[in-house]
């Protein structure tokens, strides 16, 4: 997975070698990369989406008044 | 300076850590900023003055001891020789970065036309200070006495998170050697060592008054501020820029220093003198302060508090290695890191009924460690220095990242410098009885009398004619 294992060597490598990418599986992991940050992505978007209606639901079902939430405040 | 080439590269190094230093100052604005937001009113003035105190009092001890245990402990001492004097002796000879060069009455340390570089190297350090003790505070509030976080500001600010950075930030460090540590921007030497230390005080210290019920159940005391704290969650992230940039050598030559005959190899570098760019390491913050976010946003169901906490121990997580990384790795070591560290707090709270206010201990504590775990794996094989490379223990070159010297770094940070001199310390205290402020006064409010005084000022002024 290591692109680099002795930076001396590397820097002694041609020129257009020494200045390229230096991440860990440089060249041959990007693409799983691109897909899993995709995955992850799409996934939040589905989790909070239903994390959110279930609350927005829960309160709805409560049916509060316009001036109840003045009860919840804190000031001290 | 008597070539042109020479004092540009000079002068601009000096500019760049005058300018990582006030970007750095915004960190301790947000601090106090996000600290009085979290405190309840009757505690506001107090709290703000113990987090803004711990400027002179760790910066005027970073003066005169402090700087100088970053560059006499690299060795140890005792543990490996170094790469200057091939001793492991406290580095305090004639080496080219001794700490003789660097006691408080060293010319050095003063305007010195021969020296652009020590002053803002050691004010940028200083920041690193600031923020390691300002960590700590967050998770004492309300209950702690100024006096005895003074002593504790200086403790983690101006000793064991200068001897963490000695140990595994120097170039010459004993643990690059034995472990390959790599902690580039300072996941377990200024983060997992401050919330290690927290712990260790929140140990002794005890709840505040009310946190949790007469069977045990945590209550929630939370920010009463909320736009303060937002404010200041966000001047953090901003003053992370500079950090980020103090951690880093802008320009270098890594040839001539490497020793590499003919070769000019012109780069910035982490602050283990091994090539990165500010533009990598830009993918990287901002990568990981977007995979903490949205982890935290979830894992906490959009509660703002937790959400820019979750930012910051993004960051925090993925920094180990993101001079490195791939700018999704990044993403995703910090979306693993919130995850974590948000389950083990409450863990923690409910478990051992630990008062952490602020969520310090895992935001910096937890996120920290586990960011130096994952690094080892993930950068599992890279040289931990530019210098040489060799096998683990070996101790005379410098063993390449790996899981276990990674594993071990994090436990030093998080436990042998932090949490357990952290809990010594607070033990110490709270035997002479200075720890803790009375019970009737956490109950009346630390401001209590100055809240008084203004009121009966207040009435009669409005009351008067004249």
């Amino acid at each position: 997975m290591a692109t680099v294992t002795n930076w001396i060597d590397h820097l002694n490598k041609p020129a257009e070698e020494v200045a390229g990418a230096v991440y860990p599986g440089a060249g041959s992991s990007e693409g799983i990369l691109v897909i899993l940050a995709i995955i992850l992505w799409v996934g939040w978007h589905v989790l909070t989406s239903k994390s959110e209606s279930d609350e927005l639901e829960r309160l709805a079902r409560k049916r509060h008044g316009p001036n109840d939430h003045k009860s919840n405040i804190t000031d001290w | 300076m008597t070539d042109q080439l020479a004092a540009l590269t000079t002068i601009f190094t000096e500019f760049y850590y005058w300018v990582t230093v006030v970007l750095m100052f915004l960190i301790h604005v947000g601090f106090c900023m996000y600290e009085v937001g979290a405190s309840r009113y009757k505690h506001h003035q107090h709290t703000l003055m113990k987090n803004t105190m711990l400027i002179p009092l760790v910066t005027v001890t970073w003066f005169l001891f402090g700087w100088w245990i970053y560059w006499a402990f690299p060795t140890g001492p005792g543990l490996a020789p170094s790469i200057m004097n091939e001793s492991t002796a406290l580095i305090t000879d004639d080496s080219a970065f001794s700490a003789k060069f660097y006691v408080a009455t060293s010319q050095l340390m003063a305007v010195n036309l021969g020296d652009h570089i020590s002053g803002v190297f050691w004010a940028a350090f200083l920041l690193f200070s600031w923020t390691a003790a300002s960590i700590v505070s967050g998770a004492i509030i309300e209950r702690i006495t100024t006096f005895a976080f003074g002593i504790l500001a200086i403790a983690i600010g101006s000793v064991f998170w200068v001897i963490d950075a000695a140990w595994g930030w120097h170039f010459d460090g004993w643990m690059l050697k034995l472990l390959g540590y790599h902690d580039a921007y300072a996941s377990g030497v200024i983060h997992a060592i401050a919330g290690g230390f927290a712990l260790g005080v929140l140990m002794v210290l005890g709840p505040r008054i009310g946190k949790f019920s007469s069977s045990g159940e945590p209550r929630n005391i939370g920010p009463r501020n909320p736009w303060l704290v937002t404010i200041g969650l966000f001047l953090i992230y901003t003053g992370f820029w500079g950090f980020y940039a103090a951690c880093n050598i802008p320009i270098f030559d890594l040839g001539p220093e490497y020793g590499m005959e003919g070769i000019s190899y012109w780069t910035a570098t982490n602050i283990y003198v091994t090539p990165t760019t500010l533009s990598g390491i830009t993918f990287n913050f901002l990568m990981s302060l977007s995979g903490g976010l949205l982890a935290g946003y979830w894992i906490a169901k959009g509660d703002p508090f937790w959400t820019y906490s979750s930012g910051l121990a993004g960051i925090i997580c993925a920094s180990a290695g993101n001079d490195l990384y791939h700018p999704i790795q990044a993403m995703i070591i910090g979306m693993i890191g919130v995850v974590i560290s948000y389950k083990l707090h409450y863990w923690v709270e409910r478990k051992f009924k630990i008062d952490d206010a602020v969520g310090a201990v895992a935001v910096h504590g937890y996120a920290g460690f586990i960011g130096l775990v994952i690094c080892g794996f993930v950068l599992n094989g890279y040289p931990a220095s530019g210098y040489s490379v060799g096998a683990m223990w070996d101790g005379t070159t410098y063993a390449s990242i790996n899981p276990l010297g990674q594993f071990l770094g994090a436990l030093i940070m998080f436990v042998v410098l932090g949490l357990i001199p952290g809990y010594v310390i607070a033990k110490v205290l709270n035997g002479i009885g200075k720890l803790r402020i009375p019970r009737e006064v956490e109950i009346a409010g630390l401001d209590y009398e100055i809240m008084e005084t203004a009121k009966s000022d207040e009435k009669a002024v409005a009351s008067a004619t004249r």
